[in-house]
């Protein structure tokens, strides 16, 4: 009767006696009770292999005093989960695009990056794509051309494949369209397609869209896009020589912005954007004399009940005036904030509207800052606020400013707006020309990240990197941006002409705002 | 010639007697001279030369003597800067042609050969490229003692004897009476501190065996260090006869612990023995133990080595790896890295600032999958982590495994084989853990464990074979998977063990023809790695007829070029004994015939250096290939595979990859980044870093990828910050490619492989030994990561745990004679190349003091900072055992 040693783990029994006349389950039995791992679990390493339960002891030749290892546990033996997780893989293609968290890119189909960075800052704007979702196949009326009904059918159908896919989407369809109802975007060198202008691409399709969608939603709805992206501009055209002064009011669908050499910021541009000198003849003095017009806006894109922000469209362009020659200094670097106050240009009309609900979007913010005030104070502090408005009479504009916290509060529906925009799309461009280089856009996702949708490649950006898109000598994107800017210089020198180029040559600096109202809240 | 000695011996006291006169004379002659030429010496001293040259040719002997006498001793004590041509030699320059005709014209006698002596010695500067003319007449001179005309004329002479040798050789002449001269010249040049010089003379005159009789106990280490280190640039079969005479010299002169590691290099385990047998001190045969140990080789130790039974189980546990586990953990204990460490920890996505991926709820098996690799690369051997084993402690055994679960299918075969790389080299509580996985239901789950089992063995042995016992019944199972795990385990357990249990069990799937394709590339590949470097003919014969069989669609699969790799592997480093097998593979299918060919060229001259094979593969990647042929890929992994044998041919290397990138096609340039890779594996090399960094951008994704992958393999396991960072920025810039960002994640884990405590580098001892079963896992991978998408992002990623073959822990580890740890302070410093350097050179730089254990990075050495302790190991890596200094006294 051999004894040996058994280890087991880090353990060692020494002196286990094994009876060779007995069948090794009866070892293990013995082992059992020394370790608790049932005879079935044991697996028992002997010359040749594992211990089997029905083996013959003589024939393993086991010798007094030596060392057998045993393995096994008493543990429970692992179980898979009766629900298993499921995989983002194993999901259909729509469930992944929410869990992607970002919308699919769009395949370049030959210099179509302006069409393709184009449509993604449309893309972004929901109130857009519901009015185009409830656009019928039939619902064309006789004024519209076919072109246009072609296109904004196009046009839906591409956003809602755009929504649905994970994979970049092939515009073809909506590239025929296009390139039917505009001819110049059709143009061609060299056998293939040239690149085109995004600016002119934004301005065409919008309009196209504004026809369409208005005279399909009849009387009910006005016209979606003049909602969306409409400025209405009270102009004073004042002539210095005579003091002739006349109002006209005009609705445009982009504000400008020129860049030129003392331009540097946004705003600036602005300013000079609605501000403008025109030769025309004056009745009084019967020969042409300089105008000056002053716009103002007199009325800020909005939206109706169902959302709560309207989008409004910028768009910065180079004035072409700033010469070419100077063009080294003239790097102009114009910044952009992410937020823009549209307050300053608007008429006086407006900016009374503006007023309650910019107070109250301050309280908001002041009692997010942890600066809750007494009513009291913060009447006074209204007040103080309130001041320097002409027109405003303290007890009116203390009384709003509490009414609409209520009202913003209970009716969640009702838009207030305020003239103060997020920036939610930068469309870039860089490169030589506006004939080549090329197009990107940078779209705010609604989870807050920012995509660069390069085509068919949505790239995650840094919101920091948004603002550096302003094409200044920063470092992080300098190097990028840079040779661009001196570039767009060359272009504009090109092209100057002395009037302003309605689609401009200078992509650098020409970014297009879609400018989203502060959501509530 | 040999009949001249005796005069010549006698000559030298004659000599002394005679001095006395001549220089009398000598001098009474040059007050003459001065009397008429005061001013200048030189000129008395050229006049006094001219006059002996004419008293050469007098009639009269003693005249002739005299003359000769003296201008003897105006050279000789002509001392002069190093850059000029001493005087003397100068003023005889005129004369050397009117003395050489002279001695034409001289009878035979001892004048003659003085002469003859005088002539060798103006020969140093006078004889034409080419005559020799310094050797011929020292050969007919008196061959009195050569160092009394100085260094150079040595110098000069040892270089013409080379020549010379070589043309005796080549018209078939005797060259007896040259080795005299090459013996006086080597004893010399060993009395003189300039080894290099005179191993150099011996390796000319193809006699190294002569060195053993001049060393001695001062210069023999520098003489072997001189022979080691230039055996890596000897042809074959130089090297080994250089390798050789170091040995011998080191077991003269017991430095055993140093002739153990030219027997590890020699792969001869008769040395091995032998060093074994050398001594009775059983602590230095531990020492030996830990050395065989580190580097894989299966030793069974019997009773000539050691006779005492219970000595040779504690050395033989030692050889078995046994005591691994427990060294490295005392390692980790002391660095304070105990800790589990989680993917999310290594990710480090709060520095990715702002782009941090849409974290979405759902879990993405592949992202998942990742984790599971990086959490087993970065807990390897610890025992402990926060995924695998973190809920099998807790009572609740329903939900362990709840990790397992987050993975799917061959997923699952990941991850339960994650938990034997997280329990590496603890074979008792390692299998413990392991067991229970192997009663699941799930087939992956078994086939998992079964693996894992496998790499918790891995590099350990153990008397009752564990790993054999539990793999051996689970090969013959129905499904592939659970047979593919069992195979892949034992092959990873037993590589390099030679096991015949293996074999006879895996060579039945070799040849049977219905064998499974994935099951017959498992099958070779583990016989190629139990038998590494064997040449065993039976193995390669199976793996040639499975090849030969195979349908050509079978041949196109990807997995499928990992069987010429498992042939190869049989021959690793092995040289020419891969020919017959070579030509064999010639009549391969066209298919698969120039890659297999490649492949066993590659593997065979494996860490050899081998310059001649690293052209011819050069010459391979130059082609422009027929669509379809893939053999290139082998080819740049093959340069890879030969030139990292020493540092000059591994810097050659890299700059050569860069022209292949620069100029090759697409398929060599897929395969640069991971030659790069194993170039410059665990060693982050700042140039290398900063190409593959700029390949991980390349627009070809199987070039970024493998760049990727290769990131992870030259930072493996150093923590490197800049390739960690490096590698964050990937993962945002690839965060929606799946297969790139998996890559990212495996670098990742690979860079902070066993928290920073572990090695991938097969290179061990100074850089000197390669430990093929390390080289063969590593082989495996990048051949596998040649077929990325296919193979490791395809359903064979768990090929990616054979890297545990080469995964060692970079540790220097003290213990007493007691084998118990103990803390000395050491230097740590960067290695210095002190080969053939004048004096006792420093070994290391820029060194900071440390106590033991310590961390070794890539080139940099230890050496004790007190003396209180003698190491029995001149290399001070892995386990040092350090006996306490007799001679060493307190001075506190």
């Amino acid at each position: 009767m051999p004894t040996v040693s058994v280890k087991w783990q880090k353990e060692l029994f020494p002196a286990v006696e094994i009876d060779t006349t007995q069948p090794p389950i009866v070892f293990k039995s013995q082992l059992y009770t020394l370790t608790g791992v049932p005879p079935e679990r044991q697996k028992i390493m002997v010359k040749g292999g594992l211990l089997k339960d029905d083996a013959d002891w003589s024939t393993l030749g086991v010798k007094d005093g030596q060392k057998l290892m045993m393995m096994g546990t008493a543990d429970e033996i692992v179980k898979a989960p009766e629900k298993g997780p499921v995989f983002m893989e194993d999901l259909p293609e729509e469930e992944q695009v929410v869990a992607v968290g970002h919308s699919a890119g769009l395949y370049n189909l030959g210099n179509t990056c302006y069409l393709n960075s184009t449509l993604q800052c449309l893309h972004l704007v929901p109130e857009l794509k519901s009015a185009l979702l409830s656009y019928t196949n039939s619902g064309r009326s006789n004024e519209l051309d076919q072109y246009s009904h072609l296109l904004t059918v196009a046009t839906r159908d591409l956003f809602s494949e755009l929504d649905r896919s994970i994979r970049p989407v092939a515009p073809l369809q909506f590239l025929t369209v296009l390139r039917k109802k505009f001819p110049q975007f059709a143009q061609q060198q060299n056998g293939t397609y040239m690149q085109q202008d995004a600016e002119e691409c934004w301005t065409q399709l919008i309009y196209a869209l504004s026809q369409s969608l208005r005279s399909s939603e009849s009387s009910e709805v006005p016209a979606a896009v003049k909602t969306l992206f409409g400025i209405d501009l009270v102009s004073r055209v004042h002539c210095a020589e005579s003091g002739e002064e006349s109002l006209e009011t005009e609705s445009i669908y982009a504000l400008k912005c020129h860049i030129s050499q003392d331009v540097n910021h946004l705003h600036e541009g602005l300013k000079h954007g609605l501000k403008s000198e025109l030769e025309k003849v004056s009745p009084s003095l019967g020969r042409s004399a300089i105008y000056t017009k002053e716009s103002r806006i007199s009325e800020l894109p909005r939206q109706d009940n169902v959302f709560d922000c309207s989008v409004c469209a910028f768009l910065l362009e180079k004035g072409v005036e700033s010469k070419g020659k100077n063009f080294a200094g003239n790097m102009s670097k114009v910044d952009y904030p992410l937020e823009l106050d549209v307050y300053e240009f608007c008429s006086e009309e407006l900016r009374q509207k503006l007023q309650a609900p910019r107070q109250m979007l301050r309280d908001i913010e002041n009692a997010k800052l942890g600066l809750k005030t007494q009513d009291k104070s913060n009447a006074s502090k209204a007040n103080e606020c309130n001041m320097p408005q002409p027109e405003g009479s303290v007890g009116n504009q203390g009384e709003p400013s509490s009414n609409s916290h209520d009202k913003a509060n209970s009716s969640d529906g009702k838009t207030q707006l305020t003239g103060i925009y997020d920036l939610v799309a930068v469309l870039t461009h860089k490169g030589r020309s506006a004939d080549s280089g090329h197009y990107v856009a940078w779209v705010k996702q609604e989870s807050g990240k920012w995509i660069q949708y390069d085509d068919n490649n949505p790239i995650l950006q840094r919101e920091e990197d948004i603002t550096k898109l302003s094409g200044g000598e920063d470092l992080n994107c300098a190097a990028y941006f840079t040779t661009e800017l001196i570039s767009t210089n060359d272009a504009s020198m090109l092209n100057v002409t002395g009037t302003w180029h309605i689609f401009a040559c200078i992509k650098l600096a020409s970014c297009e705002f879609g400018v989203e109202e502060r959501v509530w809240m | 010639m040999a009949a001249d000695k005796n005069p010549s011996g006698s000559a030298g006291p004659e000599q002394a007697p005679q001095k006395q006169p001549p220089s009398k004379e000598h001098k009474k002659k040059k007050d003459e001279k001065k009397d008429e030429d005061l001013s200048d010496e030189d000129l008395a001293l050229k006049q006094q030369l001219e006059l002996y040259v004419e008293r050469v040719q007098d009639s009269d002997p003693g005249v002739q003597k005299l003359a000769l006498e003296s201008m003897r001793q105006e050279i000789r004590t002509a001392t002069s800067s190093m850059t000029s041509v001493p005087k003397p030699l100068k003023f005889l320059r005129p004369h050397y042609g009117t003395l050489k005709e002279y001695f034409e014209k001289m009878p035979e006698s001892d004048l003659k050969k003085y002469l003859a002596d005088i002539l060798s010695v103006l020969a140093l500067t006078m004889s034409a490229e080419g005559e020799r003319e310094s050797l011929k007449y020292r050969l007919l001179g008196s061959e009195g003692d050569i160092g009394s005309w100085g260094h150079e004329y040595v110098r000069n002479l040892a270089g013409e004897i080379a020549q010379e040798f070589q043309k005796r050789q080549y018209d078939d002449m005797p060259i007896d009476a040259l080795m005299e001269l090459v013996q006086q010249i080597v004893a010399f040049h060993m009395k003189h501190n300039a080894e290099p010089e005179a191993v150099d003379l011996l390796m000319e005159v193809e006699d190294l065996d002569l060195l053993v009789e001049y060393v001695d106990a001062t210069n023999y280490k520098r003489a072997c260090l001189y022979l080691t280190s230039s055996s890596s640039y000897l042809p074959s079969p130089d090297d080994i006869l250089a390798l050789d005479i170091a040995y011998t010299i080191y077991i003269k002169f017991e430095d055993l612990a140093s002739a153990l590691r030219i027997a590890l290099y020699l792969d001869n385990i008769q040395y091995v023995k032998q060093v074994y047998t050398s001594t009775e001190d059983l602590l230095l045969k531990k020492q030996f133990s830990y050395i065989i140990a580190r580097h894989g080789l299966a030793l069974e130790l019997d009773d000539d080595i050691v006779a005492d039974e219970s000595d040779r189980e504690a050395l033989q546990d030692i050889v078995n790896n046994a005591k691994l586990s427990e060294g490295y953990l005392t390692l980790a204990r002391d660095i304070e890295v105990m800790e589990p460490k989680s993917p999310e920890d290594i990710y480090k996505v709060h520095l990715i600032d702002g782009r941090a991926s849409a974290s979405s709820s759902l879990d993405s098996a592949r992202q998942n999958l990742a984790a599971t690799f990086v959490n087993a690369f970065v807990n390897a051997g610890f025992g402990q982590d926060k995924l695998m084993t973190v809920l099998s402690e807790s009572s609740t055994g329903g939900s362990s495994g709840s990790w397992l679960f987050k993975n799917k299918e061959h997923g699952k075969a990941s991850a339960a084989a994650s938990l034997g790389m997280i329990l590496l080299w603890d074979v008792d509580s390692g299998l413990a853990q392991i067991d229970k996985y192997l009663h699941s239901t799930d087939n992956h789950v078994v086939a998992g464990a079964l693996l894992g089992v496998g790499i918790v063995n891995c590099g350990i042995k153990n008397d009752c074979d564990p790993a054999l016992a539990v793999l051996i019944d689970y090969i013959n199972k129905e499904d592939t998977i659970i047979r593919i795990g069992a195979i892949l385990g034992l092959g990873i357990a037993y590589a390099g063990s030679h096991k015949e249990e293996v074999r006879s069990r895996l060579s039945q799937f070799l040849g049977d023809p219905k064998t499974p394709l994935e099951l017959l590339v498992f099958s070779a590949l583990s016989l190629g790695l139990v038998y590494v470097g064997s040449c065993s003919e039976e193995i390669a014969q199976s793996i040639i007829f499975a090849l030969m069989d195979r349908s050509d669609t079978e041949l196109g699969e990807p997995l499928t070029r990992l069987l010429p790799v498992a042939l190869g592997l049989l021959y690793l480093g092995k040289q020419e004994s891969v020919e017959a097998t070579a030509e064999v593979s010639k009549t391969f299918n066209e298919k698969i015939k120039k890659y297999c060919d490649v492949t066993l060229m590659s593997l065979a001259y494996a860490g050899t250096g081998n310059v001649l094979k690293v052209q011819r593969l050069l010459g391979i990647c130059s082609q422009h290939l027929d669509k379809g042929e893939t053999h290139q890929g082998p080819a740049v992994l093959g340069i890879a595979l030969i030139a990292m044998a020493e540092e000059l041919g591994l810097e050659m290397a890299v700059r050569s990859l860069e022209r292949l990138l620069q100029y090759g096609e697409q398929n060599i340039r897929r395969a640069v980044p991971l030659a790069l890779g194993m170039l410059c594996i665990s060693n982050p090399k700042v140039n290398v870093m900063d190409t593959l960094s700029r390949l991980s951008h390349d627009a070809d994704a199987d070039v970024s990828m493998a760049a990727i992958i290769s990131l992870g393999l030259i930072g493996a396991g150093t923590n490197n910050a800049r390739i960690a960072g490096m590698l964050r920025n990937l993962s945002s810039y690839y965060y929606k490619e799946a297969g790139h960002l998996f890559c990212v994640r495996i670098a990742q884990g690979l860079v902070h492989l066993g928290k920073g405590l572990l090695t991938l580098s097969p290179y061990h001892s100074d850089r000197f030994l390669l430990s093929p079963t390390a080289l063969a896992g590593l082989v495996i991978i990048l051949h596998a990561c040649l077929d990325m998408k296919s193979v490791i992002l395809g359903k064979y990623h768990y090929l990616l745990y054979i890297l545990v073959l080469a995964m060692q822990p970079r540790m220097m580890l003290t213990v007493d004679e007691k084998l118990k740890p103990l803390s000395v302070p050491v230097r740590v410093g960067q290695a210095v190349d002190v080969v053939g350097q004048a004096g006792r050179p420093k070994t290391i730089t820029g060194f900071q003091t440390h106590s033991t254990p310590v961390l070794l990075a890539a080139g940099e050495r230890a050496e004790l900072a007190t003396d209180k302790y003698i190491p029995l190991t001149p290399v001070l890596e892995g386990f040092v055992i350090l006996k306490e200094n007799p001679d060493y006294r307190d001075d506190h």
